[in-house]
């Protein structure tokens, strides 16, 4: 494979290198031209830190009245499904 | 010597045997667990927090009630998704009516101005520092403005680092699916981000014109 082609199947297969979702000969391959492409090395750590960011950008707290009002309904149904009539 | 025990897998469950206040505690002591996470899943598909307090609501009552079917051991966390996925589907996404980028190809060339030109046109490791340091509402804004399945594609793998398999199983379409919605999410979301880069001036060195 040519240089540029090399560079183009490791750009294309970027997401799935990361995800972890080629086979190991693929991911070997992957491995082996990064190692040797600096572009694409830094292609591939830019991806990685943005996944970092996205991540981190998207974390959320649930607020304390939600928590509340799950575990109420929860409660309460307990209590209907185990008394005899229900109230 | 005791060895560390994992509560959601190491502790068998007599479904037939347990009463409904045992069930109501298990629930509420491994389903509960994942309430941050899918809020934060919520918040993104409804963009508002009303919406997603009562769709993880809407979630949870649900779980709840059947409950009973689910076996212990397998993946709680991609039913609870599975359940939340299909209540905002049917409830809330008709009623949502905000603008959003189209699902089509626009910026189906992304990937390959990235191969051609390598990280040149798209973000440079000089300008990951000051994306480090935007705010987050800018991420959470562009997550906004894509289409719905592919917000929620990107959201499961990039934050909650789901398999395709397990999206493909808690979205009900095909892999083959899973991977278009990503590719695109993720190229449509990261030419927003590069375009915010830009636009903002980060990553202009000295000598840059």
């Amino acid at each position: 494979m040519s240089e540029d082609r090399e560079c183009l199947n490791a750009i294309q297969r970027l997401y799935e290198f990361l995800d972890h979702e080629l086979d190991e000969a693929d991911a070997d391959a992957i491995r082996a031209h990064l190692d040797a492409c600096e572009p694409c090395f830094d292609a591939f750590g830019v991806e990685e830190a943005l996944r970092a960011i996205v991540k981190r950008s998207c974390a959320a707290k649930a607020p304390d009245t939600l928590r509340m009002r799950v575990v109420t309904h929860i409660s309460s149904t307990v209590i209907y499904t185990q008394g005899d009539q229900p109230v | 010597m005791t060895l560390p025990v994992d509560s959601d897998f190491d502790v068998p469950v007599d479904l037939d045997a347990e009463t409904d206040a045992e069930r109501s505690a298990r629930f509420e002591r491994d389903a509960l667990a994942h309430l941050d996470q899918l809020y934060g899943a919520a918040l993104r598909m409804t963009r508002n927090p009303a919406d997603a307090e009562d769709l993880v609501q809407e979630t949870f009552v649900k779980a709840f009630a059947s409950f009973k079917q689910f076996t212990p051991g397998t993946n709680l966390k991609a039913w609870l998704y599975r359940i939340l996925t299909n209540t905002y589907i049917n409830s809330y996404r008709k009623k949502q009516r905000q603008p959003q980028l189209s699902g089509g190809d626009t910026i189906e060339d992304w990937q390959l101005a990235r191969a051609e030109a390598h990280t040149s046109d798209g973000l440079r490791s000089a300008e990951m520092d000051a994306l480090d340091r935007m705010p987050d509402s800018v991420v959470t804004d562009a997550m906004a403005a894509l289409a719905p399945d592919f917000r929620l594609a990107v959201y499961l793998a990039d934050v909650e680092g789901f398999s395709y398999k397990e999206i493909a199983e808690i979205m009900g379409t095909p892999i083959g699916t899973v991977m278009s919605r990503l590719n695109r999410g993720r190229n449509q979301l990261r030419a927003l981000l590069a375009d915010y880069a830009r636009e903002h001036g980060l990553g202009k060195r000295a000598g840059d014109e």
